[in-house]
């Protein structure tokens, strides 16, 4: 019976950030939270496996308790189990505390239920580091792929997981043993639109909670949060507007004119010199 | 008397060095170049080092020492022929453990991105990914300088810079084309130290079965000198026939901004921004783009840029060092017919 | 339209499904939860409100018969309505006020509370999923299961696997009564003579400088005012200004076939409406923050749909509950909604859906002010446009007459009864005048 695990991530819709003008900071509020797309995806992959296979899927999520309701969304995905790892002395924690906190949960898990494939989407849209699944991969010992976008077979008996991975130069067929952990892109699989049954299912579902004194797993407190984690935030701040160059309107001195001055700035900086070549 | 080592790795593919590779030495240089004197007050050295792995890649080894790597740590063997996550990690984690360097840097590429994590954790150290600064400098509290690496967050609406403080080595991937190419130095000398690891394919574990290369031109634009970019303001996918014009007038290619992506107007290769690539093109030209964050920082740094929008409020000109406000289906033709006279009163 | 004779065995089972968590569909779903019914209230959009939009004001009497202490519950309401009335706008760029302020209008809690639905629905909607009642977002019914004999046992959504059983549906789908004609309530859909679109936008100004445009001493009072006359390039429409908290909602309501026969774009007309100098003021330098438009339907008596058939009833804008002279549509929908849940309570314990029982919900509904008003206004929706001196003639001698008035000082008094009496007769004769008179009556009165 397949077990796949989902790592999720809730994160603000970037695409909708608003800086303060004043403070320079992010404005929070107002800014909806969504799972991670790329994550979403993963999500929606390792459901259309165990579809094929037969199975459970187990999601875990590292993040403050308003974490729960994409936790629930993975159910209505077709998720069976859903956790949600969350306690003050996680906070602060950079990929390296991250990676190791849920190394430990997946490890917890594995002991208990074994896994065959650990799913990440391929980074967070927040954070944008993609690194936490390949330092949860070291440290579990399991292969890792990164940027997935397909899976062409999973084959428990024998053990063994063929996937594409696609670079910036060509596609890759790659096979792993099981255990192994992917990353994924979202063309992966696509989000299915949930059955009926599913969604009902996960507006009553009640996620578990693991914390660092909820007797799930032990976590090395040194490991953990702020302390477990090398880099830290020195300083933050909008990034510095640049001085803006000449504007010519075209409508007023008419189209030649525009571009006969703009191409003689071209000239004078000297770059239209070293394209063409020549004097 | 130790030895402070500025690491940085050499990528490479099918015996192909990826360019970024040299950019990180240069940046490695700079870094070194700017703890020399503290070192030396301490009785130490500086040193630049790149590491390198694949199979029957010593030339590369003697590239990295013309681009100014003082030595290069090389491993070559077949397990390293293709890039594969554990042999790769495994190797690099056992060579850095053994040199201790001090700062390690890694391209952003898919193959960097893939590696730099698995590192990482590896050594138990800090990363900071996708970096567009970097700086070593005093911090409170400590008594060497430590490197401050600055990179854009939420989407590029904050630049925010990372302290890795008592963990080593401090590690930062940077994306290609941030920085610029070192200065090549046909007579360099250097040393190129073979370093013995052995790992088994079984301990490999992957296993790469095929390689599907992608059909048709395959475009690289991070590393093109003029780009011809087109925005939303072309209204629909024609508009890039006369970028296409353009772009070849000037020997150049095309770029696109992420609304054209998304809209199915022309392939993602040709993306410029902060999900697409980022480029520093000698000339970048954009036409109808409205130059929001997401997409400056993927080409802010070109040497010139010329903007062409409709809209006069357009944040683009902001960037650009001359802009034209003006209907780009009338701005592009001319500029097409008075740069073919450029070339011919040269010729 | 799928026949089942019965739910197979692990079939999806509820007492009621509501359909639609607008103002109708959670009243409805509140009154029949609380009485311990399994209640499913299923909405399309990704939480309930977000499809929803009006002027506007909530009244609360409405509130009030289905949650008598709503006030502890923390509604999130936007100003107490303390001054209401009628503007008239003068092409001139004149204007004529005609509001009341204060006195019966300084109760509270107050008779109407400015609202905005985005923020409303959701609390709404969260009182019937307090009451019991299981709110399922993002699933659209798209038609009914129906027994051998036609009655209506459950829906189909959209989702698959997507079967949900119950004996009652009440259908508080919206204007867009798709589903109620599906039931074959209703054998036309809407007719662009019968629909009025509202569009408006929202616009930000700080609490402190809508309360001095507005004479407003704190931000427990506010604004509502229709605005009528030259709001609409002359074509039948009525304006409104409602304060919120920390914005202002301006706009306006037209049918949708005066905008389609006149190629009118809203937003121009919008544009207009909010440069005539009485309305300008009062949003200058304010920062748009929402432009929206929804569709309400304005047939009244003769365009509702049959209310009810077997297993089913259709409550709220599904059912063209709208008062247009008076805007009453949200409290139509809310206290349908409500009678509704109790019919549904009654055919429970009763174990009976049939017509019969489910005619029951009409008798309340007549019992009630909702079909008297409709009745009596039945005749009001062309008004306007059958009449247009009420939009032009009148208003323009209402400002001519009061123009005159209080600017006759000096000249002999009777000279100025003569020019307002010509003011009127010139524009409109004594005995049409009379007509119209009694028109409005037929019109408002039910004459």
């Amino acid at each position: 019976m397949f077990h796949a695990l989902v790592a999720i991530k809730q994160v603000p819709d970037t695409t909708n950030i608003r800086i303060d003008p004043v403070t320079g900071t992010l404005v929070r509020e107002g800014v909806p939270a969504i799972m991670n797309p790329y994550d979403a995806h993963a999500l929606a992959a390792a459901v259309e496996w165990k579809r094929k296979l037969g199975g459970k899927i187990t999601v875990i999520s590292m993040g403050p308790p308003a974490a729960i309701t994409s936790l629930r969304e993975a159910i209505e995905m077709g998720a069976d189990r859903s956790i949600l790892i969350s306690d003050r002395k996680f906070g602060g924690a950079d990929t390296l505390a991250t990676s190791y906190t849920l190394a430990q949960v997946i490890q917890a898990i594995h002991a208990q239920d074994p896994i065959d494939v650990v799913f990440f989407g391929k980074q967070a849209i927040d954070g944008d580091t993609a690194q936490v699944g390949p330092g949860v991969a070291v440290r579990l010992g399991w292969p890792i792929l990164t940027y997935t976008i397909g899976i062409r077979n999973i084959d428990l008996e024998n053990r063994r997981l063929v996937a594409e991975r696609k670079t910036e130069r060509w596609v890759e067929i790659v096979e792993v043993p099981l255990p192994a952990a992917l990353t994924c892109e979202k063309d992966i699989a696509p989000i299915p639109y949930a059955p009926l049954p599913d969604l009902l299912r996960s507006l009553r579902y009640q996620p578990e909670v693991w914390t660092t004194e909820s007797g799930h797993c032990t976590f090395d407190p040194n490991q953990i949060g702020i302390k477990g984690s090398p880099t830290v935030v020195y300083k933050q701040g909008t990034p510095p507007l640049p001085t803006p160059g000449e504007k010519i309107n075209a409508r007023e001195i008419g189209t030649a004119e525009a571009v006969r001055h703009a191409l003689d700035k071209a000239v004078a900086s000297g770059v239209l010199k070293s394209i063409l070549g020549g004097a | 008397m130790g030895v402070r080592r500025f690491w940085a790795f050499i990528e490479q593919e099918l015996g192909q060095v990826h360019p970024v590779s040299w950019e990180l030495l240069g940046v490695a240089r700079r870094l070194a170049s700017q703890v020399e004197d503290e070192a030396r007050a301490m009785g130490d050295t500086v040193a630049v080092e790149g590491i390198l792995l694949g199979h029957e890649v010593e030339p590369i080894a003697h590239e990295a020492i013309k681009y100014g790597a003082d030595r290069v740590y090389l491993l070559d063997d077949p397990v390293f022929k293709h890039y594969r996550n554990c042999p790769y990690a495994a190797g690099i984690t056992a060579i850095a453990r053994k040199y201790q360097p001090e700062v390690f840097l890694i391209g952003a590429t898919t193959l960097g991105r893939d590696l730099a994590g698995a590192v990482a954790t590896a050594l138990r150290t800090g990363l900071t990914a996708d970096c567009t600064g970097l700086e070593m400098e005093e911090v409170k509290g400590s008594p060497k300088k430590l490197l401050l690496a600055t990179r854009p967050a939420y989407g590029g609406n904050i630049l925010a810079t990372i302290l890795c403080r008592n963990y080593q080595p401090q590690m930062s991937s940077v994306r290609p084309r941030v920085f610029p190419m070192p200065p090549y130095n046909p007579e360099a000398q250097g040393e190129i130290i073979r370093e013995d690891i052995s790992i088994s394919e079984e301990e490999a574990k992957a296993c790469i079965l095929e390689f599907i290369h992608a059909k048709g031109e395959s475009v690289n634009i991070e590393y093109a000198d003029v780009i011809v970019a087109g925005g939303r303001g072309l209204g629909g996918p024609e508009g890039f026939k006369l970028l296409e014009e353009l772009a070849k007038e000037l020997g150049g290619v095309v770029g696109a901004s992420r609304p054209c992506v998304d809209a199915g107007w022309i392939s993602y290769a040709h993306q410029v921004g902060q999900t697409g690539k980022t480029v520093r093109p000698k000339l970048y030209i954009a036409a109808g783009i409205s130059g929001a964050l997401q997409h400056k920082v993927g080409m802010q740094n070109a040497d010139f840029i010329i903007a062409i929008n409709n809209d006069p409020k357009a944040p683009i000109f902001d960037v650009a060092d001359v802009g034209i406000v003006g209907d780009l289906y009338q701005v592009i033709p001319e500029m097409i017919q008075q740069i073919r006279a450029l070339k011919e009163a040269k010729a | 339209m799928t026949h089942h004779s019965t739910p197979a065995k692990q079939a999806i089972q509820f007492d009621v499904i509501v359909v639609g968590a607008g103002l109708a569909g959670s009243a409805a779903a509140m009154v029949a939860a609380r009485k311990g019914l399994n209640v499913a209230l299923v909405e399309r959009g990704q939480k309930p409100g977000g499809k929803n939009y009006f002027g506007g004001a909530i009244y609360t009497h409405a509130i009030a018969e289905v949650l008598p202490d709503f006030m502890e519950l923390n509604p999130p309401f936007e100003r107490p309505v303390t001054e209401a009335g009628f503007w008239f706008l003068h092409p001139d760029g004149g204007m004529t006020r005609m509001t009341v302020r204060g006195g019966k209008l300084d109760r509270a809690p107050a008779d109407a509370y400015t609202t905005l639905r985005a923020r409303f629905d959701p609390w709404w909607a969260e009182q019937a999923q307090k009451a019991g009642a299981l709110l399922v977002p993002k699933t659209t019914v798209v038609d009914f299961i129906r027994d051998s004999e036609g009655a209506v046992i459950g829906v189909q959504t959209d989702r698959p696997q997507g079967e949900m059983y119950a004996p009652v549906v009440i259908i508080c789908e919206g204007v867009n009564n798709l589903l109620a004609q599906k039931l074959g309530l209703k054998d036309r859909d809407l007719e662009p003579a019968h629909v009025a679109l509202g569009f408006k936008q929202v616009i930000f100004l700080p609490k402190e400088l809508i309360q001095a445009r507005f004479g407003l001493q704190n931000d427990q009072q506010g604004v509502a005012v229709s605005v009528l006359g030259d709001v609409s390039l002359g074509l039948p429409g009525m304006g409104f200004v409602y304060t919120n908290k920390d914005s202002i909602s301006v706009g306006l309501g037209m049918m949708l076939d005066v905008l389609a026969e006149y190629r009118l774009k809203p937003y121009d007309i919008l544009q207009r409406y909010l440069s005539h100098p009485a309305i300008a003021p009062l949003v200058e330098g304010g920062q748009l923050v929402e432009y929206g438009a929804h569709l309400i339907p304005e047939g009244g008596w003769r365009d509702m749909p049959r209310l009810y058939t077997a297993g089913a009833l259709v409550a709220g804008d599904a059912a063209a509950m709208v008062n247009a002279l008076h805007w009453e549509g949200t409290n139509m929908a809310i206290i349908a909604g409500k009678l509704a849940g109790e019919t549904a309570i009654e055919a429970h314990s009763r174990g009976d859906f049939s017509a019969k029982t489910m005619s029951r919900y009409e008798d309340r509904l007549r019992q009630s002010f909702i079909l008297q008003d409709l009745q009596q206004y039945r005749n009001f929706s062309r008004f306007l446009e059958q009449h247009p001196q009420f939009m032009d003639v009148y208003p323009r001698f209402l400002n001519d007459a009061l123009g005159n008035f209080f600017t006759a000082y000096g000249k002999p008094k009777k000279q100025l009864f003569k020019d307002i009496y010509a003011a009127l007769t010139q524009r409109r004769p004594l005995l049409k005048a009379a007509g119209d008179i009694i028109a409005m009556g037929r019109s408002v009165m039910g004459w």
